[in-house]
């Protein structure tokens, strides 16, 4: 009907006009498709900060007691690494696992997010505006119902000023004071160390000791005050022949018992039969015979009277006490009567400098107190903040049941655990990174918490929540004028605001954070009550809290899930020990299931065959079998507490070696998930010690590990080729004329350095601190959770029965990813007897002069760098794996399944994990090899600072993550060709060798003999001698 | 048989073989050319061998996309079914080109009726082998990074590695293999050009064969060429898997780092690949009534290859253990003990079982002249040989210098299907050739065939009216 051109038709120019309007819209849906994403958070950036340019904010680790200074690294507004603070008094730079994995509950996927509201039997998320309401209008209610005394408020014990704020927040609304619950705690040594020496927990200096004696006390295993105790043990056995020789008595060897000289293993609940035998050696009153003491712990006479008189004879001495008995409390005031008594009080055990955050915590009697009244209905309301009693309080308390008869219960936790999840209403605190708080580490010092970062989810404070609930009451407004808790800390601050001000700079200051009443704990003379271990049964059951996931608060962390235990070596895993004699007699290997029965409950794991636990015993880890907490812990290993009923230790706390059990064969079978292929070194020299008697002799090498026909040893001690011996042979040639960048004389300089380390296994523990340091610095994925595993079927990703959902089922397959590993070799006991050591040795890559991985990579790939470094260029690498098999040390890693990749169902960094990621390190892609790169992004930083600066680099300038973390201060790195770097001195110590040097590797790692005291101090050599390396053939694994 | 009544020591394995059930000239064309019509059987095996190929081909395209990790790597041990299996088809290789080229210089008659099936399972085994190492890596798609090409980087491949030698050997075995089996085909196509009726085919094959007209010069070029090409390919069969043994030797892993390894994997291979020409032959010729082409006495005399290839691997297999003791080394002793008697062993003893011990019983005259044992034997080489290759990567690398980073292997579904779709590539080419092109040279068996003579035609190829009799199965296959 068209009447300029007579057609029905399309015109041309509409045609035109439609062609370019759907052109357009094409175009502009095809590029909205891709999500737009911001490439630096700020729009306007505030001052200070520069893109790409880190800032560090001194800080306090909140992840236990101790209180250490962190230094906390952050980068375009998100903090990505925690290092310990140097300044720090307490830990001086160091950091342990659990402290760097405070970042992985910043930015925990499963915290909350928001205020959460139960709402038709389940909590959904709220806002805050609606939240405060009803928290008000509750607290409201339980007032006006005259019931205000029976509110209970449990909070994670933790030293600062909080519990006094708290207390204060209670009061004013006539609410009882607040329990500082802590499930990890040893009270009971707390107790008897506040009525010996009068502090809770004194400074221990291993150093000034002759001889250490631990009765329990897992001061290595995260027990306590870690770091520190790990610093001064280290620094103790760092002094060779004049350091302390170690002695550890107690039922199981735990990693402070395989870093012993010398093992004795007492049956469980004997030890203050043998505590007061010693105490009687030296003069003590109330001392047994040796008699008493061997009958009853089921130790020879000889080796009793031998440690006895090794205690007469070392001035000064240390012993130490942390059993778990229901008399733990009898036990730890022996102790602390036979320091007395050697005189050591005031050398090796100094109350004068105490730990600041260990008084006032309460265990989990007092918690069974709140149950019994939850359960008679006498608890108006509920308040918890971070703890998680549902969890962490033995099964036949009946927490959760109990809890479930309150009224209304609120929860200022972050994380969806056992008891937020049984809570009313949820108003998620900030994290410790997010926030303001203070601690008292050791008397007198102030450690400042502040806020690194902008907190990442729709947070509150709980202390400002609780200012801003009490001003909106109007009996209470007027006792809390603070705009916020920042305020009421720098207005108690000593100097006041401006000195809290300036001493954020440094993270501590001198000064008293405000303290509870000392009664509000419990602390009591521990009554001479006899080792009551109750029950049936033929063995006797130990649980004790895991040395890297405690008492299962870093249990939703998955650098700590992942980072196998020290001992056993296995994650993402429970586990029942038992010792080979006791395997062989319920006809059990490795794996298959063990029901441990009690009258409190069963508990069913995978058995782990262990030559460090008394044929009568066996012992499970805490810290597993949550029902909650995340998809990191959720159903993952059993919780040991199923198993235990409430006995307490005297102090409040649950005694873990409480009760007997049978044991029998469960009949399932689930492979243990450890790192370890074997547990022996076959004679190969990789972990090699020196006892003192031939250290002091000068002989200096183990014979025994040499492979014959291997090659000369003439190069050692020392690195034996400071330059570069590089792989491409420019330099072996002497002939060429272009020798490039591997000529000494080139002009970029970089022939002249060799980046080697040096690693002191007399100081290593074991802790395994640096691995966690390696997983933060390098973002390497952790592979063991549930939905990395891999194809078992065809199957797309959402369909689960297509893929091997086992928990660490990747490490079942050896594809860990930890660049850096602590191996840990037996030597001796293969006859089951007591007599075995311990090795632990760091692997990494040796970054060989001449490496093997080098020339079989078909792309260069992997290729020598002029400064000593074995480069891996992941964007270079086609994957064909040729590296690995050349390795000798077998330290390259592969990515078998797209770690890195979001829409990969095995993506490590799930939102916000992501926003940790190192964005100096590439996150690697699948398909490609990477390994240890002696932090050469550090390298790089520091060399281009100085080169900003125009000066050389000064010697032990920076170091790599792992150095900088190790408490125990073993790891040293530097530039092995300069003298004036540490490294270049160690190198060159008369305990160096490398590993593997017969294959002629060159490598730039070299390892100082651990060294043994196998010498009773002051007497003979000691009747049990540790053995040296033992060749065998034998396949065993 | 009346023919072992009285014991026969004549040597077979002669240039002196003869084909007394073949009479003329005609036969062979009329016989060989009949083999090219498919048939159901025909059609059935190439339609399971596509369907295994397609299932190994999901199987990678699911593997690339969700990584390696779904194969049954479990590192220390980083090569797994992939490389098992890319050296087992290399293997298979080289006895084509030892039986074509080797045996062509030799003057070795036995190999005329086999040598175009060997050669063919040459070409089509070397590709099945080079897709190995590129399912292999991480990164396949990056596989051309290991080709040397020109490139703004200025990125060279590491000459070094062995797995750049590796990329050559392979890529120069496949193009000469593959132009030697060609040049020995064109004789043949022309005779299937002269025969065709289709003119659309018969376009193709003329162009295939060059415009061949049977002429003097012709055949004078033809056989130099035929003879320079196995000349050219005789190193090969030495070198190329001489390069492929560098790929363990050049390692310094215990079990790998050896010097023997070059001999070692040439005999293995060419072991290897004469059991797979049983397990080919046999079939054909019983399918394809070929029984008096490819005689007993060729079958018996490919069998003495086989026993004394089995001989020499067997003895490196001993010189392997010997110097593991006699070198002294701890690491090398340990392992070695490991592989026989640890947590291996049973890969171990299927290899030593199927390629030395099984295959003494060719020792038996009457067991080699056994076709149906022949292929039961082949068969069990052929597992044996892959399980060689097994013992050699896997238990080797479980079982490494670091004791803590010991471990274990087992393959997945993704590995199985991949090695399954193996096969099925290979035969699905395979099968393909079969029916496109002669597999028996045309040309070379009427060499054997004495020239057509009057009274020899009246007398036994044609009947009165110069027709061709009916062709019995039952031709002997013996001296007369």
């Amino acid at each position: 009907m068209s009447q300029s051109t007579g057609s029905a038709g399309v015109k041309r120019r509409e045609f035109l006009k439609v062609l370019g309007a759907a052109g357009a819209v094409t175009t502009s849906i095809g590029c909205s498709q891709e999500k737009v994403e911001k490439l630096i958070p700020y729009l306007v950036s505030p001052d200070q900060t520069v893109p790409g340019v880190s800032t560090y904010y001194s800080t306090t680790c909140r992840e236990c007691a101790t209180g250490c200074g962190v230094v906390a690294e952050v980068r375009d507004g998100r903090a990505v690494k925690l290092e310990g603070n140097p300044e720090h008094p307490v830990n001086h730079g160091a950091l342990c696992a659990r402290g760097q994995a405070g970042l992985q509950g910043l930015y925990n996927p499963d915290r909350y997010r928001q205020p959460m509201v139960r709402e038709g039997g389940k909590l959904v998320p709220t806002t805050w505006d609606k939240a405060l309401p009803l928290l008000s209008q509750k607290i409201g209610e339980v007032r006006s119902a005259g019931r205000a005394t029976n509110v209970v408020f449990v909070d994670q014990h933790a030293s600062g000023s909080f519990g006094v704020f708290l207390d204060s927040w209670l009061g004013a609304f006539g609410f009882p004071a607040h329990h500082q619950y802590d499930s990890d705690a040893d009270l009971a040594v707390r107790a008897a160390n506040t009525i010996a020496y009068g502090v809770a927990m004194p400074t221990l200096d291993f150093a000034a000791a002759q001889l250490v004696i631990s009765i329990g006390a897992d001061f290595l295993d995260g027990r306590g005050a870690g770091v520190p105790h790990q610093l001064s043990f280290a620094d103790a056995r760092a002094k060779l022949q004049n350091g302390p020789r170690f002695v550890y008595v107690g039922p199981r060897r735990s990693l402070t018992g395989l870093n012993a000289d010398v093992w004795i293993a007492c049956k469980p609940g004997s030890e203050d039969v043998i505590a007061k035998a010693l105490l009687g050696a030296v003069g003590g009153a109330g001392g047994a015979s040796i008699k008493d003491a061997a009958d009853a712990s089921g130790v020879t006479e000889a080796t009793l009277q031998g440690l006895a008189d090794e205690l007469k004879n070392a001035r000064p001495s240390l012993v130490l006490s942390g059993v778990s008995t229901p008399n733990a409390g009898v036990v730890a005031t022996i102790v602390a009567n036979i320091n007395k008594a050697t005189g050591s009080v005031g050398i090796t055990v100094k109350p004068a400098e105490p730990m600041g955050g260990f008084t006032g915590a309460v265990g989990a009697e007092q918690m069974d107190a709140v149950s019994r009244a939850a359960a008679a209905g006498t608890v108006s309301l509920l308040f918890v903040r971070g703890a998680n009693p549902a969890y962490d309080t033995p099964k036949s308390m009946k927490f959760a049941e109990s809890m479930a008869k309150v009224p209304f219960k609120v929860s200022f936790t972050s994380y969806p655990d056992e008891t937020s999840e049984l809570c009313d209403l949820v108003l998620p605190d900030d994290h410790a990174l997010e926030s303001w708080g203070d601690a008292e580490a050791t008397l007198g010092m102030i450690s400042l918490q502040q806020p690194v970062m902008e907190r990442i989810f729709d947070t509150k404070a709980t202390a400002d929540v609780l200012l801003k609930v009490a001003q909106g009451d109007p009996s209470a407004a007027s006792k809390f004028p603070w705009k916020s808790y920042r305020d009421y800390l720098s207005s108690r601050f000593p100097g006041g605001t401006a000195s809290f001000t300036q001493a954020l700079t440094a993270g501590i200051a001198s000064g008293s954070v405000a303290s509870r009443d000392a009664g509000a704990a419990k602390i009591t003379l521990p009554s001479e009550t006899p080792a009551a271990i109750a029950g049936d049964g033929d063995y006797f059951l130990m649980v004790y809290p895991h040395a890297v996931l405690g008492t299962g608060a870093a249990a939703n962390k998955p650098w700590l899930q992942e980072l196998p235990d020290p001992v056993s070596k296995i994650c993402w895993q429970s586990w029942v020990e038992v010792h080979p004699a006791t395997a062989r007699k319920l006809g059990v290997v490795a794996g298959d299931h063990i029901t441990v029965r009690t009258a409190a409950g069963t508990v069913t794991a995978p058995a782990f065959v262990y030559l460090g636990i008394r044929q009568d015993t066996v012992a499970i880890a805490l810290g597993q079998g949550h029902t909650a907490y995340g998809r990191y812990a959720k159903d993952i290993g059993v919780n040991a507490l199923d198993a235990l009923g409430g006995t307490w230790n005297g102090s409040g706390a649950v005694a873990y070696t409480q009760s007997r059990a049978s044991i029998s064969k469960a009949g399932a079978f689930s492979p243990l998930v450890t790192t370890e292929g074997s547990a022996r070194q076959h004679g190969r020299g990789i972990a090699q010690a020196l006892t003192v008697t031939d250290l002091v002799a000068g002989r200096l090498k183990e014979e025994k590990h040499h492979l014959p026909g291997d090659a000369s040893h003439e190069f050692l001690p020392g690195l034996r080729s400071p330059l570069a011996a590089d792989a491409q042979g420019d330099l072996a040639d002497s002939t060429a004329k272009e020798q490039g960048m591997y000529d000494p004389k080139h002009w970029s300089g970089m022939a002249k350095r060799r980046w080697a380390m040096t690693i002191d296994l007399a100081r290593c523990t074991g802790c395994s601190a640096c691995v966690t340091a390696c997983y933060a610095e390098n973002n390497i994925p952790t592979v063991g959770a549930r939905w990395q595993g891999r194809s078992l079927r065809p199957g797309s990703a959402t369909d689960e029965g297509a893929w091997d959902t086992r928990p660490g089922a990747n490490i079942l397959k050896g594809r860990e990813m930890s660049w850096l590993r602590i191996e840990r070799y037996f030597e001796g006991g293969e006859d089951g007897s007591t007599d075995f050591e311990a090795r632990f040795v760091p692997m990494m890559c040796q970054h060989c002069g001449n490496a093997p991985c080098e020339p079989v990579c078909p792309v260069y790939a992997t290729y020598h760098s002029p400064d000593g470094l074995n480069v891996q260029v992941y964007n270079r690498c086609v994957g064909t794996r040729y590296c690995s098999n050349g390795c000798p040390y077998k330290v390259r890693y592969f990515n078998w399944h797209g770690f890195g990749e979001p829409e990969r169902r095995q993506y490590a960094f799930p939102e916000p994990l992501h926003l940790q990621l190192n964005p100096d390190v590439t996150v690697r892609g699948k398909g490609v090899m990477e390994k240890c790169t002696f932090c050469v992004q550090r390298i790089r930083e520091a060399e281009n600072l100085a080169k900003l600066e125009n000066r050389e680099l000064k010697p032990d300038e920076f170091t790599t993550a792992c150095a900088q973390a190790c408490p125990s201060k073993a790891i040293v790195f530097g530039d092995a060709a300069d003298e004036s770097w540490s490294v270049a001195k160690l190198a060159e110590d008369a305990r160096a060798y490398h590993v593997f040097e017969e294959l002629n590797t060159f490598t730039a790692v070299v390892y100082l003999k651990r060294v043994n005291h196998t010498t009773a101090v002051g007497g003979a050599p000691a009747a049990t001698p540790v053995s040296a390396a033992v060749p065998t053939a034998e396949g065993a694994r | 048989m009346a023919s072992f009544v009285e014991p026969r020591r004549s040597n077979i394995a002669s240039a002196d073989v003869q084909l007394p059930g073949v009479t003329d000239y005609e036969q062979v064309d009329n016989e060989i050319i009949a083999t090219l019509s498919p048939t159901k059987g025909w059609f059935g095996a190439l339609a399971v061998a596509i369907a295994l190929f397609l299932m190994g081909a999901a199987a990678w395209i699911y593997q690339i996309y969700w990584g390696l990790g779904n194969a049954g790597y479990a590192p220390p041990v980083m090569w797994g079914v992939y490389i098992i299996t890319f050296v087992f088809w290399v293997g298979i290789g080289h006895a084509g080109t030892l039986i074509s080229a080797i045996l062509f210089l030799f003057r070795a008659g036995f190999r005329t009726t086999i040598y175009r099936c060997a050669e063919a399972m040459t070409v089509f085994a070397v590709m099945t082998a080079g897709l190995f190492p590129i399912i292999h890596i991480g990164r396949p798609w990056k596989f051309f990074w290991l080709i040397p090409y020109p490139n703004w980087r200025l990125l060279w491949p590491n000459f070094k590695s062995p797995l750049v030698w590796d990329v050559f050997a392979i890529s120069t075995y496949l193009t000469v293999s593959s132009t030697f089996l060609y040049v020995g085909l064109i004789p043949d196509i022309a005779v299937l050009r002269d025969r065709e009726t289709n003119p659309t085919r018969k376009r193709i094959l003329a162009i295939l064969s060059l415009g061949w007209r049977n002429s003097e010069p012709e055949w004078r070029h033809f056989m130099k060429m035929y003879l320079f090409l196995a000349a050219f390919s005789t190193p090969l069969v030495l070198s190329v898997h001489s390069v492929v043994s560098f790929d363990f030797a050049m390692a310094l892993t215990p079990g790998w780092h050896a010097t023997i390894f070059p001999p070692y994997f040439v005999a293995g291979a060419i072991f290897s690949g004469i059991g797979m020409v049983f397990t080919i032959i046999i079939p054909i010729r019983k399918f394809f009534k070929l029984q008096h082409y490819v005689t007993i006495n060729h079958l018996d005399a490919a069998a003495k290859l086989c026993l004394v290839t089995s001989q020499v691997v067997g003895c490196a297999y001993i010189i392997e253990f010997f110097i593991a003791w006699y070198s002294g080394n701890a690491v090398e002793q340990d392992y070695f003990w490991n592989r026989v008697f640890g947590e291996w062993w049973w890969a171990a003893w299927i290899m030593l079982t199927c390629n030395m011990i099984l295959p003494l019983s060719l020792f038996s005259q009457k067991l080699r002249r056994n076709a149906s044992w022949l292929f039961i034997l082949s068969i069990f080489i052929n597992i044996g040989m892959w399980f060689e290759r097994f013992v050699i990567i896997v238990p080797s690398l479980s079982h490494e210098f670091e004791p803590w980073q010991w471990g274990g292997y087992v393959p997945s579904w993704v590995d199985m299907a991949i090695l399954a779709g193996s096969f099925g590539w290979f035969f699905m080419w395979f099968l393909l050739f079969i029916k496109q092109l002669p597999v028996v040279a045309i040309a070379e068996v009427k060499e054997i065939v004495p020239p057509r003579l009057r009274s020899h035609a009246r007398g036994k190829g044609l009947d009165a009216a110069g027709h061709h009799r009916d062709y019995g199965t039952e031709t002997p296959g013996e001296f007369d």
